[in-house]
C-alpha cells in the first residue's frame, strides 16, 4: 500500500534530491562526490526494481501504481504518476544505465566534478519523470527539462566543438517541442476541457476530424521526431553525440532518444489514432530512408564515435518503422528495439570513451589493431558490435526481427518497407565490420606518444561493461520476460487505432492452411475498405 | 527411451565454449582448450548416435521442446528441436567429422598464441551448426545460420594481424548477409502465407497443396538466394576462396564439410515447398550446374593448394544443388556426406603439407614430397581418388547418383534442359579429375623441390624446420579415419543413406512427384550409361593430368603458352572480384560519401544559423561568451510561465 503510492514519485524525487544535495556535500574530495553519486544512483536502481514487484503484469496494458500528487491545490493541478509495461522497462533501462555511466565517468572527468554529477542526477530524475508521467504537463516539463543538464554536460565537458553542438541540440529540440506543446494545447482545445491527464486527452480524438488530428499529429511529430531523431531532422544528433563526453553520449543514445520514440508510442499514436493511420506510410518511408541513408554515411566515417552516432539514426529508423507498422509484432519489436539499442549502443559509446581516455583520439586511421594489445577491450568490442548488427542470439536481433516482421505483415505498411529496410542489415554489417576490422583487427597502430597507454581494461571498466554484456546475451536468448508483457499494451494500441480489425481479417488460420485465392482477394479488398473508412471518415 | 536427452547436443559445445573462454585468460590453461572442445563434441556425437538409434527410417519425426524464444501476438518461434532422419544424417556429419577435425587441430594449432580462442570459436561453431540442423522452425534455423556465419568470420580472421585475413572474414560475413536478407524475407513471407514457421504445421499445410501460386511460389526463390550465399554458389560464391585465409582445420570443417552445406540442407529440408513451385527446382539445378562448371575451370589454373580445394568445394557444392534441382535429394545429401569425408581429408592433408613447408602453399615451389611425407602422400591420394570419382571410391557413388538422376529427369521429358546440365556435370567430372591429380602429381611427384614458406612455428622448442617432415601419428590417425570414410563410405552407406533421406521430409515430398527411372541412353539404362561415361571422364582426366604434370611437364608449358589469354583469365578468376568491386562496392561507397557531404552541408548550415540566432536575440538579451544559454533558459522560463498562465486562466472558466 505504502509502496504503491510512494514508489513512482520516489523514483523521480530521489535522484533529484540527491542531485540537489551534491553542492552541499562537505569536503572537496572528488572521491566522495563520485561515490555519493554512484550510491544514490544505485539506490534509485534498487527502488526501480520495486516496479517489478509492485506492478501487476497480468494486466500489462493498464496503468498501474497510479498516484496523484497535488501541485496547485487551489487550481486543482496535480502531477499524475502511473506506469504500464512499456514505461516500466524504459525506467529500468534508465536506472540501470545511470550507475554504469557514473562509474564509467570516474576517471574521465577531471574538472568541475561536483557539477558534472549534479547534472547527471538531475538528468536521471527528468528522464524517469518522462516515463512515469500520466499527465501531459508533468510529462512536458520533464521532457523539456532534460535539455538543460544535457546542454551543460555537452557544453562544459565535451570536446572541441562542444559549444556549437550544445547550442544546436538545444535550439533544434527546443523549437520542435514548442510546436509540440502548441499541438497539445490544440488537442485540449478541441477536447473542450483543460484537463491534461493522458486519460482525458485520449478522448480528444472523438471530438476531432481527421484533418484536425493530422494537424495535431504534425505538431507532435515536430518535437518528437526531432528527438528520435527521424530522417531528415536528425542533423543535430551526429554533432551532439560526437562532442558530448562519454557519459553524455551514453545517456543520449541510451535514454534521451527513447524519449522521442516513447512519446510517439504513448501519446502520438494512441491519442490521434486516425491521424496515425494517415501518417503511417509516410513515417514508414522516412524511417526506411533514414535506415539506409545513415548506414551508408556510417561507412565513410573516419571518427569511430561519429560512426556510432550515425548508426543510432539508422537503428532508430527500425524502431519507428516497427511502431508505425501498427501491429503487435511491430509495436513490441519497437519497444524491444528501444531497450536493446540502449544497451548495445550505450556499451559501444562506453568502449569508445575508454579508448579516447587512453589515446585522446577517435580517428580510425590513428588507432588500429587493438586486439593484440587490449584483448579484453577487443572482446567486448566485437561482442557489442555483433549485438549492434543484430546477430541472432544477442539482443539486437529480437527488436530488429520483430520490427521488420511487423512492417512486412502490416496492413498499413507492407513487404516493400521490410525489404528495403532489410538492406540495413547488410549495410549495418558493412559499417560495423569496417570499424571492427580497423580498430580491433589488423596490425597494431597506436598514436605517437601513447605507446604506454595501451593498457587493457581495468576492473572498474570491466564492471561497467559486464552487466550490459550479460543483459545483451540474456535478452537475445530469452527475451520472453519482457516480450510477453508487451503483447497487451501493443494490442491496446492496435485497438485504439483500429488495425486489430485489419489484422483479424488478414490473419491466416495459424495451423491449417486453406488456400482459396478468391477468398483472399475478398479479404484484402475488405481490409483496404476498412482502412479507407477509418482514415477518411474521421469520427 | 525418449528423445529428451537430445536437446543437449548443441549445449554441450556451448559449455565447452565457456570453458575455452576461461582458458583464454591464463597462458598455462591454454592447452586444455583442445581437450575440452574435443570432449564436448565427442559427447555430442555419442548423443547423436543415441538419437539415431531412436529415429530410424520409417519412424515419425519427433519434436523435443525446450524453451520459448520469441513470441509476439500470434507469432511464435521457440528453442524446440525437430528430429527426423535428415537431422540425424546431418548430426553425424557435423559431430563425427567435427570430432576428427578437432582432434587433428589439437596438434596442428599447437604453440599458437590464440590456441584457446580457436577452440572457443570452434565449439561455438558446433553449437550453431547443430542448432541449425536441429531447429524445429525457420527462425531457430536462422539463428544457427547466422551463428555459423559469426564463427566463420571469427575463424577466417583468426590470424588477425594479417590484413588479408581480416578482409576475407569481413567479405564472408557481408556476402552471406546478402543471402541472409533474402532468407529472412522468405521467413516473413512464409508466415504471411501459412501463419506459422514451424516445420510440422508447415509440412502439414504443404501436404494439402497441389501447386504453389502467387506468393507461395516466390518463397523458394528467397530461400534459394539464402542458400546460394551460405553455400557459395553463383553469384555469391566469391567469399569462399578468400575464406582460405583461416587456419586449415577451419577450412576443412567449416568451409568444406559442414557450414557451406547448410544451404543444401535448407533446400532439402524445404523440399515440400520447392516441389510445389514449377520453376524453383530447375533454377536450383541450373545455378548448381553452372557453378560446378565455372568453379572447376577456375581450379584448373590456380597455384595455391588451398584455393584449388576451395574452388573444388564450390564446384562440388554445385553438384549438390544440381542434385537437389533434379529432385534427387538422396543424391544431394549423399554427396554432402561423402564430400564431407574426402574434402575434409584433402584439406587436412593440404594442411599437413603447409605445416611441413612452413606455410608454403604454392604448387610451383614444391615437388617430390612423397619421400619426405609418405603417409600424407597416400592419405591425400585416397582423397583425390574419391574427389575425382574413381569407381568404388565414395565420391563416385554419390556424384554418379546425382548425374544419373539429372540425366533421367531430362530424358524422361520433364525438362530437356536437365539433359544439358547432366552433360555439363559429366564434363565437370573430367575437369575435376584433372585438377585434382594435377595438384597431387605436382606436390608429391616430379623432381624434388621445396622452397620453405616464411611461417615460424613458435612451438616453444626453438625448432625451426628447414626440411619438410612427416606429421606425428597423433595428427595422422584422425586422417586415417577420414580416409577410410572417403574410400569405403560410398559403397557401405549407399543403401542406408537412401532409406534415411527417403524417410525424411526431403524424401516424402518427392515420392508423390514420382520420377520414373525408365529412360535409356545409348541403348542402356540411363544410370548405367551415366556410370560408364563418368568413369571414362574420371580416367581421362587423371590420364591427362599425368601426361601434363608427371610425364611431359614441358607439354603443359607449351599448352599454357598457346592459350595464354585463357589461362590469364582463369588465373585471375574471371575478374569477378574486380567486377563486383567496380559495380557494387565503389558506387555504394560513393553514394555514402555524397550523403555525408549533404548531411554536413545541412549541419554546417544549421551551425551557422545557430551562430546567427544569438545575434538576433542580442537586441533583447546580451549573450555572454560562454554561450547564450541564458537566452534560451530565459525563453524557456518565459515559455513555461506563459504556459502556466494560460492553464491557470483556462482553469478559471
Amino acid at each position: 500500500m505504502g509502496l504503491d503510492i510512494a514508489l513512482l514519485p520516489l523514483l523521480v524525487i530521489f535522484p533529484l534530491l540527491s542531485g540537489l544535495m551534491l553542492p552541499f556535500l562537505g569536503g572537496d574530495d572528488p572521491q566522495r562526490i563520485k561515490s555519493f553519486a554512484l550510491i544514490s544512483s544505485l539506490f534509485t536502481f534498487v527502488f526501480s526494481l520495486g516496479l517489478l514487484v509492485g506492478y501487476d503484469f497480468s494486466n500489462s496494458a493498464e496503468m498501474g501504481l497510479v498516484t496523484d500528487v497535488s501541485w496547485f491545490e487551489s487550481l486543482g493541478l496535480t502531477f499524475s504518476f502511473g506506469v504500464d509495461a512499456i514505461s516500466i522497462w524504459l525506467v529500468l533501462l534508465t536506472t540501470l544505465l545511470m550507475p554504469l555511466v557514473i562509474l564509467g565517468s570516474f576517471s574521465a572527468i577531471k574538472f568541475r566534478i561536483r557539477e558534472f554529477f549534479f547534472w547527471l542526477l538531475l538528468l536521471e530524475a527528468a528522464m524517469i519523470g518522462v516515463f512515469v508521467a500520466t499527465d501531459i504537463l508533468f510529462f512536458y516539463i520533464c521532457f523539456e527539462f532534460t535539455l538543460i543538464p544535457m546542454y551543460f554536460l555537452i557544453g562544459i565537458y565535451g570536446s572541441s566543438q562542444r559549444l556549437k553542438a550544445a547550442k544546436m541540440l538545444f535550439l533544434y529540440t527546443f523549437t520542435g517541442s514548442m510546436l509540440t506543446f502548441a499541438g497539445i494545447l490544440y488537442m485540449a482545445w478541441c477536447n473542450g476541457s483543460w484537463d491534461f491527464s493522458f486519460e482525458a486527452l485520449s478522448h480528444a480524438h472523438e471530438n476531432m476530424t481527421t484533418n484536425q488530428q493530422v494537424l495535431a499529429m504534425l505538431a507532435m511529430l515536430a518535437g518528437f521526431a526531432v528527438k528520435v531523431p527521424l530522417f531528415p531532422v536528425h542533423t543535430w544528433l551526429p554533432l551532439a553525440h560526437t562532442e558530448a563526453p562519454t557519459a553524455g553520449s551514453v545517456v543520449l543514445a541510451g535514454v534521451l532518444l527513447k524519449l522521442g520514440t516513447y512519446a510517439l508510442i504513448r501519446l502520438a499514436i494512441p491519442m490521434l489514432p486516425d491521424a496515425a493511420l494517415v501518417v503511417a506510410p509516410y513515417m514508414g518511408i522516412l524511417a526506411v530512408v533514414g535506415v539506409i541513408y545513415a548506414a551508408l554515411i556510417c561507412w565513410v566515417q573516419k571518427d569511430i564515435k561519429k560512426l556510432v552516432a550515425y548508426s543510432s539514426v539508422s537503428h532508430l529508423g527500425f524502431c519507428v518503422l516497427g511502431m508505425f507498422a501498427l501491429n503487435v509484432q511491430g509495436l513490441s519489436g519497437s519497444v524491444m528495439y528501444m531497450i536493446n539499442h540502449g544497451l548495445s549502443t550505450g556499451a559501444l559509446f562506453l568502449l569508445i570513451g575508454m579508448i579516447y581516455e587512453r589515446f585522446h583520439t577517435r580517428e580510425m586511421s590513428q588507432i588500429q589493431g587493438l586486439g593484440r594489445v587490449m584483448p579484453i577491450w577487443a572482446t567486448f568490442m566485437v561482442f557489442f558490435a555483433m549485438a549492434s548488427v543484430g546477430l541472432p542470439g544477442l539482443n539486437g536481433f529480437v527488436g530488429e526481427f520483430l520490427t521488420l516482421f511487423g512492417a512486412f505483415q502490416s496492413a498499413v505498411l507492407g513487404p516493400a518497407y521490410a525489404a528495403v529496410a532489410g538492406l540495413g542489415l547488410i549495410f549495418g554489417a558493412i559499417y560495423i565490420l569496417h570499424m571492427v576490422g580497423k580498430v580491433v583487427w589488423g596490425p597494431v597502430k597506436i598514436p605517437q606518444g601513447h605507446e604506454n597507454d595501451a593498457k587493457d581494461l581495468t576492473g572498474r571498466e570491466i564492471t561497467v561493461l559486464l552487466p550490459l554484456a550479460i543483459l545483451c546475451l540474456w535478452l537475445g536468448v530469452y527475451p520472453m520476460p519482457i516480450l510477453r508483457t508487451l503483447d497487451q499494451p501493443a494490442q491496446a494500441i492496435m485497438e485504439r487505432v483500429g488495425t486489430d480489425l485489419l489484422e483479424e481479417n488478414q490473419a491466416k488460420p495459424p495451423v491449417r492452411y486453406d488456400y482459396h485465392s478468391h477468398v483472399r482477394a475478398e479479404i484484402s479488398s475488405d481490409a483496404t475498405l476498412t482502412l479507407k473508412t477509418l482514415s477518411e471518415g474521421g469520427r | 527411451m525418449t528423445l529428451q536427452f537430445a536437446r543437449f547436443i548443441p549445449w554441450l559445445p556451448i559449455v565447452a565454449a565457456i570453458f575455452c573462454a576461461l582458458c583464454c585468460t591464463k597462458k598455462s590453461w591454454r592447452h586444455y582448450a583442445s581437450w575440452i572442445c574435443l570432449a564436448s563434441v565427442v559427447g555430442s556425437f555419442i548423443l547423436s548416435l543415441m538419437a539415431g538409434s531412436i529415429i530410424t527410417p520409417g519412424k515419425e519425426a519427433q519434436t523435443v521442446t525446450f524453451f520459448e524464444w520469441i513470441h509476439a501476438g500470434r507469432f511464435q518461434a521457440n528453442f524446440h528441436y525437430y528430429f527426423d532422419t535428415l537431422t540425424i544424417v546431418m548430426l553425424y556429419v557435423i559431430t563425427g567429422i567435427g570430432s576428427l577435425v578437432i582432434w587433428y587441430a589439437g596438434g596442428y594449432m599447437k604453440g599458437d598464441r590464440g590456441y584457446a580462442r580457436f577452440f572457443m570459436a570452434v565449439s561455438l561453431f558446433i553449437f550453431s551448426m547443430t542448432t541449425l540442423v536441429m531447429a524445429d522452425n525457420l527462425l531457430l534455423l536462422f539463428l544457427g545460420w547466422e551463428g555459423v556465419g559469426l564463427c566463420s568470420y571469427l575463424l577466417i580472421g583468426y590470424y588477425y594481424d594479417k590484413p588479408s585475413a581480416v578482409a576475407a572474414g569481413k567479405k564472408a560475413f557481408i556476402v552471406n548477409r546478402i543471402g541472409d536478407l533474402c532468407f529472412i524475407l522468405g521467413i516473413f513471407l512464409t508466415y504471411r502465407e501459412f501463419g506459422t514457421i514451424a516445420y510440422e504445421p508447415l509440412f502439414e499445410a504443404l501436404a494439402d497443396m497441389e501447386h504453389a501460386t502467387g506468393s507461395v511460389a516466390a518463397i523458394p526463390f528467397l530461400f534459394m538466394l539464402g542458400a546460394f550465399g551460405k553455400s557459395a554458389q553463383l553469384p555469391l560464391y566469391v567469399w569462399l576462396p578468400d575464406a582460405m585465409e583461416g587456419p586449415t582445420p577451419v577450412s576443412a570443417l567449416i568451409h568444406a564439410a559442414t557450414m557451406v552445406t547448410a544451404g543444401v540442407y535448407l533446400i532439402a529440408r524445404m523440399m515440400p515447398m520447392f516441389v510445389l513451385s514449377p520453376y524453383a527446382l530447375p533454377v536450383v539445378a541450373t545455378v548448381g550446374g553452372l557453378t560446378a562448371l565455372f568453379a572447376a575451370t577456375i581450379a584448373l589454373c590456380q597455384y595455391d593448394i588451398k584455393r584449388i580445394f576451395a574452388y573444388s568445394t564450390v564446384s562440388q557444392l554445385g553438384y549438390m544443388f544440381l542434385g537437389l534441382g533434379a529432385a534427387s535429394s538422396v543424391g544431394a545429401v549423399f554427396h554432402l556426406f561423402t564430400h564431407a569425408f574426402f574434402k575434409a581429408l584433402l584439406f587436412l592433408t593440404a594442411g599437413s603439407v603447409m605445416h611441413a613447408m612452413a606455410g608454403q602453399l604454392d604448387l610451383r615451389k614444391m615437388g617430390g614430397l612423397r619421400h619426405k611425407m609418405p603417409v600424407t602422400c597416400w592419405l591425400m591420394f585416397a582423397g583425390c581418388l574419391a574427389l575425382a570419382g574413381v569407381p568404388l571410391f565414395s565420391g563416385f557413388y554419390s556424384k554418379d547418383l546425382i548425374l544419373g538422376d539429372a540425366m533421367a529427369a531430362g530424358l524422361n521429358g520433364h525438362n530437356p534442359w536437365m539433359t544439358v546440365l547432366a552433360w555439363m556435370g559429366l564434363f565437370t567430372a573430367f575437369l575435376t579429375a584433372f585438377y585434382t591429380f594435377r595438384l597431387w602429381f605436382r606436390v608429391f611427384w616430379g623432381p624434388d623441390q621445396c622452397v620453405m614458406g616464411d611461417d615460424h612455428h613458435d612451438d616453444g622448442g626453438g625448432h625451426h624446420p628447414h626440411e619438410p617432415h612427416e606429421m606425428p601419428w597423433s595428427m595422422n590417425l584422425p586422417l586415417v579415419f577420414l580416409a577410410v570414410g572417403a574410400v569405403i563410405g560410398g559403397m557401405v552407406c549407399h543403401e542406408w543413406m537412401t532409406t534415411m533421406v527417403l524417410s525424411s521430409s526431403a524424401g516424402e515430398a518427392l515420392s508423390h512427384g514420382g520420377t520414373a527411372h525408365h529412360a535409356s541412353l545409348f541403348g542402356m539404362d540411363v544410370h548405367s550409361a551415366v556410370m560408364v561415361l563418368s568413369i571414362a571422364a574420371a580416367l581421362l582426366g587423371i590420364a591427362l593430368a599425368a601426361w601434363f604434370h608427371l610425364i611431359r611437364p614441358s607439354a603443359a608449358d607449351r599448352v599454357k603458352q598457346s592459350y595464354a589469354g585463357l589461362c590469364d583469365l582463369l588465373e585471375n578468376k574471371y575478374f569477378v572480384d574486380e567486377l563486383y568491386d567496380a559495380v557494387v562496392v565503389r558506387p555504394l561507397k560513393l553514394i555514402g560519401s555524397v550523403c555525408f557531404v549533404i548531411d554536413r552541408l545541412v549541419i554546417d548550415g544549421m551551425v551557422s544559423l545557430v551562430g546567427f540566432a544569438p545575434r538576433l536575440l542580442g537586441l533583447t538579451v546580451r549573450p555572454t561568451q560562454s554561450g547564450s544559454l541564458q537566452g534560451y533558459g530565459l525563453s524557456m522560463v518565459v515559455g513555461l510561465a506563459i504556459m502556466l498562465l494560460l492553464v491557470t486562466l483556462m482553469w478559471g472558466y
